[in-house]
């Protein structure tokens, strides 16, 4: 607990500046916070979401904002490890928490109420690499969520947005922090949510997501976000899993834990 | 005498000032090849290629005719050539990456700015931008009623319509749908619209005037990642281009319930429909062809191999 309120300690406040348009006057501030490494990439991608947010907000008269105070925000980001995401869903048994960083399995076989791993698990990642090399025996390629030379499915574009605005190469865990706050908001602007609980369970069952990964991304009952996964080699993309011709390139339960153990 | 004078006079204006005769002819993007494929409307085979520039993508023919014009994303620039002679008369900057547009009965190019979040009307002629509308992220398709009053922009990534009043260029509606929207059109009144979901699956019918969503179906196949989309001349069915399910889709325009789905190529994304509704082609990204879908049966008459990744489709008919 020690290190998690030297975190809160830690915290920034940064506020985005927001711009009303359109018919709406009233603005519902929803609060976001953060628990972990602000120099990290992850960071990044929540900040590049919650700006990327407030672009569709202006038209909904929703404004997001990043908070210190995780008991007055309805969602905490963390780049936090396994042992401490589970303190935080302990914690915090009401806000939804956002593992942007920690690829456990473990954390996926106890299966939190509140926790959404974005960042996918390490067997998902040894998964897809399996099935790579069965088609391709000689490759080394790794597995990952995402890659700064992906193009595909305005994946470009959001590469492109990200450099714009970070001078950075938007790597996986800059993508899960800017998924995180992009399915956040996408299910928040649809639904009015009037507690925690129905947005969660609104997540984990309804959600339709577009990842920019070209298929539209939803949860596993162990909090994981089904995602395809991207093959890495020499700093190119050298394919995609599921691997088309080992299993059906539709099939994202072919990678890594599919359920919580019954 | 008289009503003879006026006759030739009306049929010298028509023909010579306000319509230009048309060629008859299809012209198809290749946004890998960088041309134009020039197929006779007759004969369905590819009678020349121009070379249009880097990246074409969207592409529109001016109301009378006259002139045919290309979104060159890579050099963000819109060319403009003769239907007739094929020569490419000019080009004028636009904003970053441009892709598709539509041309307003005014003459204007309404454009979507994928890169700054923002649509931009065009005139085409001295190459002003006569207003910047600010969008949601990622805008991509344009439609604009029949009577010129509203303009449709989707934004895909902000997952919304933003319905545009011209000539104030103010947004009157911004309506949530399902996932990245990709293209909308009108219907002939121009007080229902229809529009594409390409990650949520989904086709979407929209009263105009209240901006609501009054029906909306999910294509229920996975590779069924809808984007152009076009109303029958009976207005009665609706054309939607499958993208991966390699289909184009006919739905009822009024309960858009599927009736039939059409195989075409590979990866089918643009439509264009001919004046009369008799015929509609399609752009086969993948396949790198064109299907010419006979309305009457809904069927594919005739296929013609074009450029590589064929994007857009427009008719001087």
């Amino acid at each position: 607990m020690l290190e998690i309120r030297q975190f809160y300690i830690l915290a920034l406040l940064i506020s985005f500046t927001f711009s009303a348009s359109g018919a709406t006057n009233q603005t519902n501030e929803i609060k976001l916070s953060f628990i972990g490494n602000y120099d990290s990439q992850a960071f990044l991608g929540v900040k590049q979401g919650i700006d990327e947010a407030n672009i569709q907000g202006q038209f909904l008269g929703q404004s997001y904002v990043l908070i210190t105070s995780p008991k007055s925000s309805i969602a905490i980001f963390t780049t936090l490890d396994a042992k401490h995401i589970a303190q935080l869903s302990r914690t915090y048994p009401n806000k939804l928490i956002f593992n942007l960083v920690a690829e456990d399995n473990d954390l996926r076989f106890q299966c939190f109420d509140n926790v959404l791993h974005i960042i996918p698990s390490r067997a998902m990642i040894k998964d897809a690499e399996n099935q790579w090399q069965k088609k391709n025996p000689n490759s080394a390629a790794k597995a990952q969520a995402w890659h700064h030379t992906f193009v595909k499915y305005a994946a470009g574009q959001l590469n492109t947005r990200f450099t714009q605005s970070y001078k950075n190469k938007m790597t996986d865990t800059a993508w899960a922090g800017w998924a995180s706050v992009k399915l956040l908001s996408d299910s928040i602007a649809r639904n009015q949510f009037n507690d925690n609980t129905s947005l969660l369970q609104f997540i984990k069952t309804e959600l339709v997501f577009d990842g920019q990964k070209g298929i539209s991304l939803n949860f596993r009952d162990t909090g994981q976000l089904r995602q395809p996964l991207l093959l890495i080699e020499n700093e190119n993309i050298a394919g995609e899993a599921p691997v088309l011709g080992i299993v059906d390139s539709g099939d994202l339960d072919s990678l890594g834990l599919r359920q919580c153990p019954k | 005498m008289k009503l003879t004078n006026t006759a030739i006079l009306l049929a010298v204006f028509f023909t010579q000032t306000v319509f230009a005769q048309s060629t008859g002819r299809v012209f198809v993007t290749n946004e890998r090849s960088n041309t134009v494929s020039v197929i006779n409307g007759t004969t369905h085979q590819v009678e020349a290629t121009i070379d249009i520039g880097e990246r074409p993508r969207g592409i529109g023919i001016s109301p009378d005719g006259s002139e045919v014009y290309v979104a060159i994303s890579n050099e963000n620039k819109i060319a403009v050539f003769d239907p007739k002679s094929l020569k490419v008369l000019r080009k004028f900057n636009v904003g970053e990456d441009p892709e598709a547009f539509a041309v307003h009965p005014n003459g204007n190019i309404y454009i979507s700015n994928e890169a700054s979040a923002k649509a931009a009307v065009i005139n085409p002629r001295n190459g002003v931008i006569v207003a910047e509308i600010p969008v949601g992220l990622e805008p991509e398709g344009v439609a604009i009623s029949p009577d010129g009053k509203r303009v449709i922009i989707t934004s895909e990534s902000t997952n919304m319509l933003h319905i545009v009043a011209v000539p104030e260029h103010k947004i009157i509606h911004n309506i949530l749908v399902g996932a990245r929207p990709r293209a909308a059109t009108f219907n002939h009144d121009g007080k229902f619209s229809y529009a594409t979901a390409e990650i949520g699956g989904e086709v979407i019918k929209v009263n105009m005037k209240t901006g609501q969503i009054v029906k909306r179906i999910s294509l229920g196949d996975d590779k069924a990642k809808p984007k152009d989309i076009l109303l029958s001349k009976d207005g009665k069915k609706l054309y939607v281009a499958g993208g991966r399910l390699n289909q184009v889709m006919v739905l009822d325009s009024e309960s858009l319930e599927l009736i039939k789905g059409i195989p075409v190529g590979k990866r089918v994304w643009g439509l264009a429909m001919s004046k009369d509704g008799k015929r509609i082609y399609s752009s086969n990204g993948v396949s790198s062809d064109v299907s010419i879908i006979d309305t009457v049966n809904n069927i594919v008459i005739a296929t013609t191999k074009v450029g590589e990744f064929p994007w857009g489709i427009v008719i001087d008919d």
